[in-house]
């Protein structure tokens, strides 16, 4: 028919990978807080796509996308709390630099 | 009463635990009364016993329960009540009440006085299991338990470095005797199957010479480290750094004693194995004779005593090695009472004298101490074996036996012992009594002892100058040979000739009684008329004489020889010990530490590396699973 | 015949869209140009949920994504200042490592991707409201009002973790 399900799984493979990427890589934790969202991205799509595919009459998959959608925001929410908190503290938002719990 | 035989031991037993937990803080005092009241509970008990052995209950076990029993290894904790047990039973306990009442009043002043009758008791309850078991593995744990009751007893003032090594010296010599019963006792197991008395003397004739040689001269070595013959013996002169009551009470009466009862209990093996009992006889005369040496040139009080212990402890074993063990048995007896006595006298004159033990220092104390005097004169009568004094009829019965069966050389050694004996006790009692006193300060302030302390003395009095006549008249048809025979009927060997006659009984009890006296004119006339003169004696044999005095160097010998070899033996071990047993555990700990430190690095405290930590566990997954899927690991 | 060429076209443009925004996410210095290029990933995703036939979901995905996040991300970014740096110490120190153990899994998933060949069965035609509110609002309302609950505790939970001590 029209682009195979295999086609948008792949590119939520992509996705979520270079979003893994960019969290392991990344330096400032900003930033690795918008990789977080990529990720949560890619799953969303493969969610998607495997529910408008399975010929089911509800919308399983869909349910379930809304749902991170709720998540996704409070996560970003809480998280942007947090690393604002961490910046009063030492005004830095370097991960490597946040070592407080060596050891 | 024979079976209620457990309750003997179990009353000391008791007295040790409630002196023990209680003595210190509530009792004190009263840990005398209980330890004195217990033990004379256990005598009043071993009496019952004897009679009904008397009546003819002649060997009985009574069991408590199973010890052991593991395979074909089986071992009861049991108590064989025959007449030699009944007999040491009644020794033991009715010796030890005398001495625990004398140690009231001995051990009045003492800081310690509680845990002095906390370890009395603890030993009158291992001599009593070690004289009840049924069989050489209890009678062991009766063995270790006098041993070390008297390190403790010897160290009991261990704040003194004196009695810290005289305690240590004995419990290492006694060890070394140990090692000997263990062997012993291994063998017996390996050959008979069984340690219990009554089945391995049964299985006697199964035994090869060779297992019967080695089982005896073994045992034989741990009678010699208990009862302090040669080569063990210098233990117990140095022993008398304990308290007099308990030189009177273990290295006289009992604990010396079990060494000689090992003997006797296994006289079935010792007849059996050939050269063993001329071992026993020899060393046990060699002993009497040597230690009495010893004796001659003494100062100290007590040991002076001491070596006469050794001495006397020899005559024993002479008796069972010319096939006489009723007789050795009997001379524990009546030992018991007249040496006991004489320790006992001997506290009581240092007791009086504020606790000087030198008698050089001392003199003309007769009219200060009258009881003392005259107790300790009965006892030295029958140390000298005057008649019809105890010791009279003990030890003229083991002369004769030698004499009769053929041991001449034996009876000669004897001999001469009994003359040196009567010198020496003389010596002592001159020298402590009579004269002039040397020490005017010490002898002002010399008093007679309190009651709670003559009494014990007057009633042992009473038996060492009684009771040879009464059990042991007329000789070898007494009333302790019927008694006993039974028990030791294989160790009495059958007089070489026919039965002897009237005269040689005669004509050998005088030349004993003969021995004696000539051993005390000797010794009057050196003291008393200065005939010839002691120091002048001294004087001309002065090789000899400082010889004498230091003991023929035997500590030195050892010490030299043997001790200084252990040293380097003990610096290799405790190298060992502090590299290797020590270098390990500090190592796994090391290594403890060395793990962790090493972990912890892993604990970054960069949040980016926990992450990373967690895909590169995803990665491991899915290789596995991915392994999995193709087949590549079995599942 | 032509929807589907249309479709495919459509579905290349949005991918590159997608992979395009997020490399520059990743790799991008400039923290608010990198911020703006998520929002277009956001975008385009929307984009690839229409092509799937789930409008909603775009709303969604446009309102929410475009619209909140990026705008708390932009406010995150705008409250953390930090010094210019050089190029390199843009990124953690373990990045060697990380690449090692990204792209061996990358490389894996990617390709049990591609093992879904074929079309998969489509749904009814129309768009996927009525069945999502109907899943929403009553197969799945109790796990709604919790998520409700879950907002709620986060927004309270930011509020005290930013806030002052001595407020």
């Amino acid at each position: 028919m029209s682009v195979p399900v295999g086609a948008f799984v792949a590119v939520s493979a992509v996705l979520f990978f270079i979003g893994v990427a960019g969290v392991l890589v990344r330096r400032n934790a900003v930033v690795i807080l918008m990789c977080v969202e990529l990720m949560l991205n890619a799953t969303n799509l493969a969610l998607v796509a495997f529910s408008r595919r399975a010929g089911l009459p509800d919308e399983r998959g869909s349910v379930f996308v809304v749902f991170i959608f709720v998540i996704a925001a409070a996560e970003v929410a809480v998280g942007l709390a947090i690393v604002l908190s961490a910046y009063r503290n030492r005004p830095t938002v370097d991960v490597d630099e946040i070592h407080a719990m060596k050891g | 009463m024979i079976a209620n035989v457990w309750l003997i031991p179990a009353f000391p037993l008791a007295a040790f635990l409630i002196n023990g937990l209680f003595g210190r803080r509530w009792l004190r005092h009263a840990t005398g009364w209980i330890a004195s009241a217990a033990v004379a509970a256990s005598a009043v008990l071993a009496v019952g016993v004897f009679l009904e052995v008397l009546g003819g209950k002649e060997r009985t076990t009574v069991t408590l329960y199973e010890w052991i029993g593991v395979g074909d290894f089986h071992v009861n904790v049991a108590a064989l009540v025959d007449p030699l047990s009944s007999a040491m039973l009644l020794v033991v306990t009715v010796v030890s009440t005398l001495i625990f009442i004398y140690s009231n009043g001995y051990m009045e002043h003492d800081h310690g006085f509680h845990r002095f009758f906390t370890w009395l008791s603890l030993f009158v309850f291992a001599m009593l299991i070690l004289v009840m078991a049924d069989n050489y593995l209890l009678t062991f744990v009766g063995w270790e338990g006098v041993g070390l009751c008297s390190y403790l007893l010897i160290g009991f003032w261990f704040d003194k470095p004196a009695p810290q090594k005289a305690a240590n010296k004995a419990f290492w010599m006694n060890r070394v005797g140990d090692w000997g019963y263990t062997i012993g006792m291994i063998t017996i197991f390996l050959v008979f199957g069984s340690l219990t008395y009554t089945e391995v003397f049964e299985k006697v004739g199964i035994a090869t010479q060779a297992n019967l040689l080695l089982i005896c001269i073994a045992l034989f070595v741990g009678a010699t480290g208990k009862s302090a013959q040669l080569p063990l013996y210098s233990w117990l002169p140095d022993a008398m750094e304990g308290p007099t009551p308990v030189s009177a009470l273990i290295h006289a009466a009992t604990m010396v004693t079990a060494g000689v009862y090992l003997v006797a209990r296994s006289t079935p093996l010792f007849v059996a194995a050939g050269p063993a009992l001329q071992v026993v006889g020899v060393v046990g005369a060699v002993t009497a004779i040597f230690a009495a040496t010893i004796a001659l040139v003494q100062f100290d009080i007590k040991r002076v005593m001491a070596y006469s212990t050794v001495s006397q402890l020899g005559y024993m074993f002479l008796a069972l090695g010319v096939g006489a063990p009723v007789a050795a048995i009997f001379h524990l007896a009546t030992h018991a009472f007249f040496k006991a006595l004489l320790f006992l006298g001997s506290g009581s004159v240092i007791h009086g004298m504020q606790g000087e033990q030198d008698m050089r220092k001392m003199g003309g104390l007769r009219p200060k101490m009258p009881v003392t005097y005259w107790t300790m004169l009965v006892a030295g009568g029958a140390l000298a074996a005057l008649p019809p004094l105890a010791g009279f009829w003990s030890k003229d019965e083991i002369v004769g036996a030698a004499y009769q069966n053929g041991h001449v050389i034996l009876y000669a050694i004897g001999i001469i012992t009994a003359i040196l004996t009567a010198f020496y006790v003389t010596r002592a009692m001159w020298l402590t009594f009579h004269g002039e006193p040397r020490d005017h300060h010490l002898y002002d302030h010399a008093h007679e002892s309190p009651t709670v302390m003559t009494l014990p003395l007057i009633v042992l009095a009473v038996g060492s100058a009684t009771l040879g006549l009464v059990i042991g008249f007329p000789p070898d048809a007494g009333f302790i040979h019927t008694f006993l025979r039974p028990s030791v009927e294989a160790g009495v060997l059958d007089r070489v000739g026919e039965e002897p006659r009237l005269v040689t009984i005669l004509a050998l009890a005088a030349v004993s009684v003969g021995a004696g006296i000539v051993g005390i004119l000797i010794g009057l006339s050196m003291y008393v008329r200065h005939r010839p003169d002691p120091s002048a004696v001294a004087r001309a044999f002065d090789g000899y004489y400082r010889v004498l005095v230091n003991k023929y160097y035997v500590d030195e010998l050892y010490d030299r020889r043997i001790v200084d070899l252990m040293r380097g033996a003990f610096g290799v071990l405790w190298a060992f010990d502090v590299h290797v047993v020590d270098g390990i555990a500090n190592g796994l700990g090391r290594l403890s530490t060395l793990g962790g430190s090493g972990v912890r690095r892993l604990q970054t405290g960069i949040v980016g590396n926990y992450a990373l930590t967690i895909v590169a566990g995803l990665l491991a997954v899915l290789v596995v699973y991915g392994g999995y899927a193709a087949g590549v690991f079995k599942p | 015949m032509s929807f589907d060429i249309i479709q495919t076209a459509l579905f290349a443009l949005l991918t590159i869209g997608v992979i395009g925004g997020a490399a520059g996410v990743v790799l991008i210095n400039r923290i608010t140009a990198a911020a703006l290029l998520m929002a277009f990933t956001f975008l385009c995703m929307a984009g690839m949920f229409v092509l799937l036939g789930a409008e909603t979901i775009a709303a969604f995905q446009v309102l929410i994504y475009v619209g909140a996040i990026t705008v708390l991300i932009l406010y995150g970014v705008m409250f953390t200042p930090q010094r210019e740096r050089p190029y390199a110490l843009f990124f953690q120190k373990q990045t060697p490592l990380a690449a090692l153990v990204v792209v061996p899994i990358a490389i894996a998933v990617a390709l049990l991707a591609f093992t879904f060949r074929d079309g998969g069965k489509a749904a009814a035609g129309g768009g996927d409201l009525p069945a999502l509110a109907t899943s929403v609002f009553r197969d799945f309302a109790f796990p709604f009002e919790v998520a409700s609950v879950l907002l709620l505790a986060a927004m309270v939970g930011a509020i005290v973790l930013v806030r002052r001590d001595d407020e």
